[in-house]
């Protein structure tokens, strides 16, 4: 699909922005940088590392997010855990039932404004990874069963605007998520969403995306930009003020 | 020896006997009267049966005479004297004229009195005349007051004052005769709407005829505001709307103005068009308060030359403008977990409207058409030139900005300005804020309350309570300033400081612990009054620390919460957290009744201020010109209450300023009406009907001023009462009362022998 030209305001806006020395500010720490962390679990937990790291590259890329491109390896009863909103429990394979005092962990975590990016690295439904994912998330927040995620929600146009939710696959049509009030605390692909942005020691993405494509990966990077996004923003894009706009590009 | 005049007598029986003695007699000579006659019943000379018949009726009689005993009981008595009211309306509307420029209603009535008084004269054997006025208490009342003190009562409450007569409040405790009112009927009280039942109860619990004279005519040309209805309270930016009732005689074809006008300044101006010569016209004024506060409104129609009452053509009403829900525009440099987790807070306020706007790119690697994406241009102008003075908070987050097109450069003198003029701003640190900013808001820097000092510090540091943070509401986390500080020491460290240096004025309530700026801790929350704004600054972007890594423990806290709640009621100037309180009581003031306040003063520490000085000021809202000046001290609890003398209708503004020790606890603001006429004169109606209403159902008369003719008012005669001794006088004991019965029964006897009986 052949680009767009941008915009006479956009390119105005844009175009000074790109110039200025973003890389880091005058050096304030990271306290309110996204910080990826990565939930250590009795599993198999640390296979999309890679993808992970890749997340936070393009969302300092693509967006005015400050990021800490390593993703932090947390035990899920840590009390640094607190430091992170943002934590990615991928698995691949069975996934062991968390500890009591894990469970309390998570539980107060999500209460509290943390949020959880959940990903069957095994693209598994009903078993292996899903089967426990949906266990322990039974036992985390028991009054907020995981249910899809409507396409109306904000996360599909917190940054990009999107209606696909794809990964290294495309077995389901959709996210599902846990929520709190209005908010989603818990978004959950069974697609292998960073599988699509893993890449191998080598430099290469890991694995290919099916059935899209390279078309689909990007759309998988999209996905995970928004989702990091609505972590950050929350429901900013659902103001009155975006509105118009966002619908009249949707027509 | 004593004589005794009697002046009336009555017929006795002087008899001895019991009563039912006597009728048992009675009895038993009739039975045998009728026994005798019936002897005779075939006797066939109808002369003879008749003459037998009449003489033993007769000597029958005269035994029943002679048993009875009749006599004259010789009497003295006298009429007890009833009481006689004549209440006088005493009513503000008895000022009105009864005519055009003529002679008031009180003076018509006082002509009356003097007429009454001398034909009263006539009755004074029988009754206690008592002359009250009604206000609506009882007081005694001459002609000379009717015509030299004004009446001044605010209400017309015609059934109070006949409960008061009922009730005997004069302290006269004879027997009422009649009431005889005066009045030109126009009751606001309990009869508004008319007669109603309560109301005849009260004229059946008086029993006594009320004759009613009417003061004043109808139907005199006259343009008033009759009523006003709004709500006590409006929410500022929504719509509000108002009511009237303009009642309007005597100007048919013509078209007249009414005029809404806040202080002096045009709300709104409506023209009603007169189609009859007595009309109430429905008026209605739809406006939208663009500031919180107290304000006057007035309601003012056109004054014709030919009006009977000019007074009563415009009408105050006091209106608090308060705030619906919390207006916030919340303007970010780029998403943070700082912004995310203040917006979640704002979010879920039901008392925050929040408009945000987030920088979210920096570069145009999108890789992505534009159509693809939800971004949106930042409307610099649409803010910051035409609707800032709609926000109630501005929060600038993490946001300074050299680029022209995500700058507030341009616009950096409208907030100062929005500051200035009344608006609250917060300023929240970050990597593109204070120090770190790429520009360095030197309009904008006017009305912060640091400056900045050097690049940030990222040491972990537990933010430190200042004395003054230990008492200020911002920061008051706990009750008392101990739990308050126990509190913030519990608060997580927070990852870095903006290096700021408090400007002269500025008040810090938390510092660092161990960074010096010339010599001083460096300030982590400041604040000040800028003008008439108020500014926040927060050195830090650190703040989310107190939301979510502070639940790492476990223990529940809502500090952060608190802390942010606190510090938007104080931006906003929520009455509860001002130190200095005037306020009008009451809001609206009748005519001629004097102006009071009340102040409540506290210490900066939010303590009762006992013995502050506090000058008051009053000011006409119209003009702007000084029309009292009180000064107080407050007592132990902080307060105190002035009066201002009656004042001359209109809008004043109440400005209250403070010190103890030297030093100012603030200043505040109210605003107070002074009606030009009350309910009592809005409306120079006579109720004729009303009178006559009372006069009918209570047996009395309705009469119009100026007729007064006592004999033709109905009053109950007060009852006749023994007074001295009684003379019985026996009339049996008469000799030929004896003869006439001896003559009776010999004649009866001689003939019955002579006519063939035994």
């Amino acid at each position: 699909m052949p680009r767009r030209r941008l915009s006479f305001h956009r390119r105005a806006l844009l175009a000074g922005l790109s110039t200025l020395p973003w890389a880091k500010a005058w050096a304030f720490g990271e306290a309110s940088d996204f910080v990826p962390a990565m939930a250590q679990h009795g599993g198999k937990w640390d296979a999309r590392a890679s993808g992970l790291r890749r997340v936070a590259y393009e969302l300092q890329r693509r967006t005015s997010v400050e990021v800490v491109l390593e993703a932090r390896p947390m035990p899920l009863n840590s009390p640094k855990l607190f430091e992170h909103p943002f934590l990615y429990l991928g698995g691949q394979g069975e996934l062991p039932a968390f500890k009591p005092a894990e469970i309390e962990v998570l539980r107060r975590y999500l209460t509290f404004g943390g949020f959880i990016l959940a990903d069957a690295n095994d693209a598994s439904d009903g078993t292996d990874f899903d089967a426990g994912f949906r266990r322990e998330m039974a036992r985390i927040l028991p009054q907020s069963p995981l249910t899809p995620l409507p396409q109306s929600h904000v996360l599909f146009k917190s940054f990009y605007l999107l209606d696909t939710v794809p990964g290294r696959v495309l077995k389901k049509p959709q996210l599902d998520a846990c929520w709190l009030g209005k908010r989603a605390c818990v978004i959950y692909s069974q697609n292998d969403l960073l599988g699509a942005l893993n890449r191998d020691e080598g430099g290469t993405w890991e694995f290919e995306c099916v059935p899209g494509g390279e078309r689909q990966r990007d759309y998988a990077m999209r996905l995970a930009v928004n989702i990091a996004m609505y972590a950050l923003c929350l429901d900013y894009k659902d103001d009155a003020v975006h509105l118009p706009l966002i619908l009249k590009r949707r027509r | 020896m004593e004589q005794t005049t009697f002046n009336t007598w009555k017929w006795v029986s002087l008899s001895p006997l019991p009563t039912w003695l006597l009728w048992a007699v009675g009895f038993g000579l009739l039975a045998a009267v009728l026994l005798a006659s019936w002897g005779v019943r075939r006797e066939p000379s109808a002369g003879k049966r008749v003459t037998l018949w009449a003489l033993r009726v007769l000597a029958g009689a005269l035994a029943l005479f002679f048993l009875v005993e009749p006599g004259v009981r010789r009497l003295s008595v006298a009429r007890a004297k009833n009481r006689v009211v004549v209440m006088v309306d005493r009513s503000a509307s008895m000022t009105f004229p009864v005519e055009p420029k003529g002679a008031t209603r009180s003076d018509q009535v006082a002509a009356a009195l003097a007429e009454l008084r001398s034909q009263a004269e006539s009755l004074k054997d029988l009754y206690s005349v008592e002359w009250v006025g009604f206000e609506p208490e009882l007081a005694p009342v001459s002609e000379e007051q009717l015509r030299k003190v004004p009446a001044t009562s605010s209400r017309t409450d015609l059934l109070g004052a006949l409960r008061a007569v009922a009730a005997g409040s004069s302290g006269n405790n004879r027997k009422l005769s009649g009431v005889l009112l005066f009045s030109d009927g126009a009751d606001n009280a309990e009869l508004k709407a008319g007669l109603d039942r309560a109301g005849e109860s009260v004229l059946k619990e008086l029993g006594a005829p009320i004759s009613t004279f009417q003061a004043g005519k109808s139907g005199l040309p006259d343009i008033a505001i009759e009523s006003v209805k709004v709500d006590d309270f409006a929410f500022v930016r929504s719509a509000i709307t108002m009511e009237a009732e303009v009642s309007v005689r005597g100007f048919k074809g013509q078209t007249i103005s009414v005029v809404l006008s806040r202080e002096g300044q045009t709300v709104g101006k409506k023209e009603l068009t007169l189609n009859t010569d007595d009309e109430l016209q429905p008026v209605s004024f739809t406006f939208t308060p663009d500031q919180t506060g107290r304000f006057v409104y007035s309601l003012a129609a056109t004054v014709m030359p030919q009006e009977a009452v000019v007074e009563n053509n415009r009408r105050s009403f006091s209106l608090k403008v308060i705030r619906d829900r919390m207006r916030v525009l919340l303007v970010v440099g780029r998403p943070s977990w700082d912004e995310r987790f203040l917006r979640g807070l704002l979010k879920q306020d039901p008392n925050v409207e929040l408009i945000s706007f987030y920088i979210l790119i920096n570069n145009t690697d999108l890789r992505s058409p534009e159509n693809e994406l939800s971004l949106i241009p930042f409307p610099q102008d649409e803010i910051f030139a035409k609707k800032l003075n709609t926000f109630d908070v501005v929060i600038l987050q993490n946001f300074g900005y050299t680029d022209p097109q995500v700058s507030i450069s341009a616009y950096e003198r409208n907030v100062e300005e929005y500051v200035a003029g009344g608006g609250a701003l917060a300023m929240i640190g970050g990597d593109r804020s204070f120090g770190e900013a790429r520009y360095p808001f030197r309009d904008l820097g006017r009305a912060l309350p640091v400056e900045r000092a050097g690049n940030a510090d990222v040491q972990p540091f537990k933010a430190r309570l200042t004395p003054e943070g230990m008492r200020h509401p911002v920061t008051a986390l706990a009750t008392g300033a101990r739990s308050t500080d126990a509190a913030w020491s519990a608060m997580p460290a927070v990852p870095g400081i903006n290096l700021t240096r408090a400007k002269p004025g500025a008040t810090v309530l938390l510092e660092h612990p161990f960074v010096n700026v010339d010599g001083k801790n460096a300030p982590v929350l400041a604040l000040w009054d800028y003008q008439k704004g108020r500014v926040l600054t927060l050195a830090t972007d650190g703040s989310w620390y107190w939301a979510f890594p502070s639940h790492a423990s476990g223990a529940p806290t809502r500090d952060y919460e608190r802390f942010w709640g606190n510090a938007l009621r104080w931006l906003v100037r929520d009455p509860d957290l001002t130190t200095l309180q005037v306020t009008a009581d009451p809001p609206s003031v009748e005519p001629g009744r004097p102006v009071g306040v009340a102040i409540s003063a506290r210490t900066p520490d939010y303590q009762p201020a006992d013995g502050a000085q506090v000058t008051v000021e009053l000011i006409s809202a119209e003009d702007g010109s000084k029309a009292g000046l009180q000064e107080v001290t407050t007592s132990a609890d902080g307060t105190a209450r002035i009066e201002f003398p009656a004042m001359p209708a209109g809008a004043y503004r109440i400005v209250g300023k403070a010190k103890k020790g030297g030093k100012s606890l603030g200043e505040a603001q109210d605003v107070v009406a002074v009606r030009a006429v009350g309910p009592e004169l809005a409306d120079s109606r006579v109720d004729g009907a009303l009178l006559e209403a009372l006069a009918k159902r209570s047996g009395g008369k309705a009469f119009t001023l100026p007729t007064v003719n006592l004999r033709d008012v109905p009053l109950k005669e007060p009852p006749l009462v023994e007074v001295g001794r009684a003379k019985d006088e026996p009339l049996w004991d008469r000799w030929y009362w004896l003869a006439l019965l001896a003559l009776v029964a010999g004649s009866e006897w001689l003939l019955r022998r002579r006519f063939g009986y035994v």
